[in-house]
């Protein structure tokens, strides 16, 4: 069902530099990422802040572009793609997950959710439609007329999962998802985050909790702008 | 569509600030709506404020500055000889009144007695019986038209007062029209009289001697008024030897010209103060629009980093933009129809006698074209730098 399901590989980074341009200083962040990730992949990046991590996630997230080396996601090569190509690619290839949820302020949860939609065109009843779907997915069929305010952190969050669902996306990327989230809250996520990933999703997470990333399948470590480890871990006991 | 549902949302959420924000617009768009619905008013009311003076009719009399000017006065034989040399001049008739005591039994009361042709000078339509006819005038008949003032006072029991007899002084005329009340504007002091009388039969029993100094000239179409003037009066210069005979005129569109003019005027300035406040308006809702954007940087990250375009970013500030100024416009528009409506019951009605219907459709366009070009002219830019920030430096935002 997901895009481009002939893919194989979801994500192949190669040889990624990314160099920031401060007037006449240049700073270096990546030196030269390559890996890949194949579809249904549970993958955790983590690294010590200064490592790269924010970089990777934003050029993962087609958000920023690198300064040289190839990105192709799901068959597309977005390394060099323009401003509207790339909304473009983030509309229909990617769903975020940030760790501040940020959702749309005084806009229910069914708006919320359905806001991906309207920037794709779909019309309003197809789009509550829809939306209302993908808040049962993450069990909130009961939540749509209510606002983030009315949410519990926890809620807000799966709000936003829907949201980044909702155009049925080869990548789900989550920044930090459980951040702002207490313990019992975060359990809660990953268990979603797991059954997201036996149902097939790819699943991007930037994070430095151990505990976290123990929830993934494979972690890859950044120091410094390099992939220093990569490795698969076994089936999580969450 | 969801931009304007949420560019509602987003003003109602912040009321005080999106009124304050248009207050400016709001007392500009209200001050040229207002003046646009009178300026209507004054316009369409003018026979209103001439009292039914008939269009075709002009006025001829000497000026007062020259020296010898009873040599300037028009005189009873001129008005036949201008008739016959000018052909766009179909009736010349002496203007004039004398005021009488008008009885009709013990019924009374002082009333002007004026020279009336079959060209009527007063246009105002008949309450009963006819006006005066090309035969009353030739046979100098003691026939009367009066007026619905005259009426009331003289047949206090009302009725068809049309084949009876009022006095006016020792002369006595047979009552043959009667008018309708004219519009209660403020120059209906009569200038036909209130009791209209064949102008044969007028010079035959007021006239004293044969000067009438002040002559109404009747055009066959009204655009030939202004020509038809200038010809007058080179006749009458004409005949008396005397080019340099200085005389003044007075017709309708004069006097249309007149308050045109005044109230062009007024509605420059109005114009002015509108525009004024428009500016100021403008750059108050241009300073607010950029403080929403601040405000909302984290989420435009955010409806960036989900995949939405420039345009549509621009879109949605544009909108709101919109949608401000729309109120703003709204409810401007509102106050100044209001404001010109109240205005024209109070004051213009007792000036012209007359009030004009709102010309919605006019005030309507305005008004559009206020909030369209307000809007693009201060909506834009705020939209556009909306529109331009960096999804990764809008998400950083706190």
């Amino acid at each position: 069902m997901n895009n481009g399901g002939a893919n194989p590989v979801a994500i192949d980074l190669r040889d990624i530099h990314k160099t920031y341009e401060n007037g006449p200083l240049k700073v270096p962040v990546l030196h030269g990422i390559t890996f890949t990730v194949a579809r249904g992949e549970y993958v955790a990046i983590m690294g010590p802040s200064g490592s790269g991590k924010s970089t990777l996630m934003n050029l993962i997230g087609c958000l920023d572009r690198p300064t040289s080396g190839t990105y192709v996601l799901d068959g597309v090569d977005v390394s060099k793609l323009d401003d509207n190509a790339l909304a473009d690619i983030r509309l229909r290839k990617l769903g975020f997950v940030f760790q501040g949820f940020n959702l749309l302020a005084r806009t229910d949860a069914t708006n919320n959710v359905a806001l991906p939609l309207f920037y794709a065109g779909v019309p309003n009843r197809k789009r509550r439609e829809l939306a209302q779907r993908a808040l049962e997915a993450v069990g909130l069929s009961d939540r749509g007329h209510h606002q983030p305010t009315q949410l519990s952190g926890g809620q807000q969050q799966r709000v936003a999962i829907a949201r980044a669902l909702i155009n049925d996306p080869a990548v789900l990327l989550a920044d930090e998802p459980t951040g702002n989230l207490d313990s019992k809250t975060s359990e809660e996520i990953m268990t979603l985050f797991a059954k997201l990933h036996e149902s097939g999703r790819t699943i991007v997470m930037v994070t430095h909790d151990e505990r976290i990333a123990a929830n993934a399948r494979r972690t890859i470590r950044l120091l410094d702008g390099l992939v220093v480890a990569d490795t698969a871990a076994p089936a999580c006991s969450a | 569509m969801i931009y304007v549902q949420e560019a509602f949302a987003v003003l109602l959420a912040n009321k005080i600030r999106s009124l304050l924000t248009i207050t400016g617009l709001i007392i500009g768009v209200c001050a040229v709506i207002a003046i646009q619905v009178l300026g209507a008013s004054m316009a369409g009311s003018i026979d209103g404020l001439l009292g039914g003076m008939s269009d075709n009719s002009f006025i001829i009399f000497p000026s007062q500055t020259q020296r010898n000017m009873t040599e300037a006065a028009v005189k009873l034989g001129d008005l036949q000889a201008i008739v016959n040399a000018v052909p766009s001049v179909i009736d010349g008739v002496p203007l004039g009144a004398s005021q009488e005591l008008v009885r009709n039994g013990h019924f009374e009361g002082r009333y002007r007695v004026s020279p009336e042709s079959a060209n009527p000078f007063n246009n105002l339509p008949l309450l009963y019986g006819r006006k005066i006819d090309a035969d009353d005038v030739s046979g100098g008949m003691n026939v009367a038209v009066i007026s619905n003032d005259a009426y009331l006072r003289l047949f206090p029991n009302g009725g068809d007062p049309t084949g009876q007899s009022i006095y006016a002084g020792p002369n006595r005329f047979l009552v043959v029209g009667v008018l309708t009340p004219p519009k209660r504007g403020f120059l209906n002091a009569g200038f036909g009289g209130a009791i209209a009388i064949p102008w044969t039969t007028y010079v035959h029993r007021y006239l004293h001697g044969d000067t009438v100094f002040a002559a109404r000239f009747v055009a066959s179409d009204t655009s030939k008024i202004g020509s038809s003037e200038v010809a007058v009066i080179n006749e009458l210069r004409k005949l008396r030897g005397k080019p340099d005979l200085q005389y003044q005129t007075f017709d309708k569109s004069q006097f249309s010209q007149g308050v045109a003019s005044v109230f062009n005027a007024m509605t420059f300035v109005v114009a002015i103060i509108g525009a004024v406040s428009l500016l100021v308006a403008g750059i108050g809702i241009m300073n607010i629009m950029l403080v929403s954007v601040a405000e909302r940087t984290r989420e435009i990250g955010v409806r960036k980093a989900i995949g939405a375009r420039r345009s549509q970013v621009l879109m949605q500030f544009f909108i709101e933009a919109l949608a401000l100024c729309g109120i703003g416009c709204a409810i401007g528009w509102t106050l100044g129809v209001g404001i010109g409506a109240f205005v024209n019951n109070v004051a213009i009605i007792k000036v012209t006698g007359s009030v004009v219907p709102v010309p919605w459709a006019q005030t309507i366009a305005t008004t559009i074209i206020f909030a369209v070009v307000v809007t693009l002219a201060f909506g834009t830019y705020p939209a556009f730098r909306a529109a331009s920030l960096d999804p990764i430096e809008a998400l950083r935002y706190e």
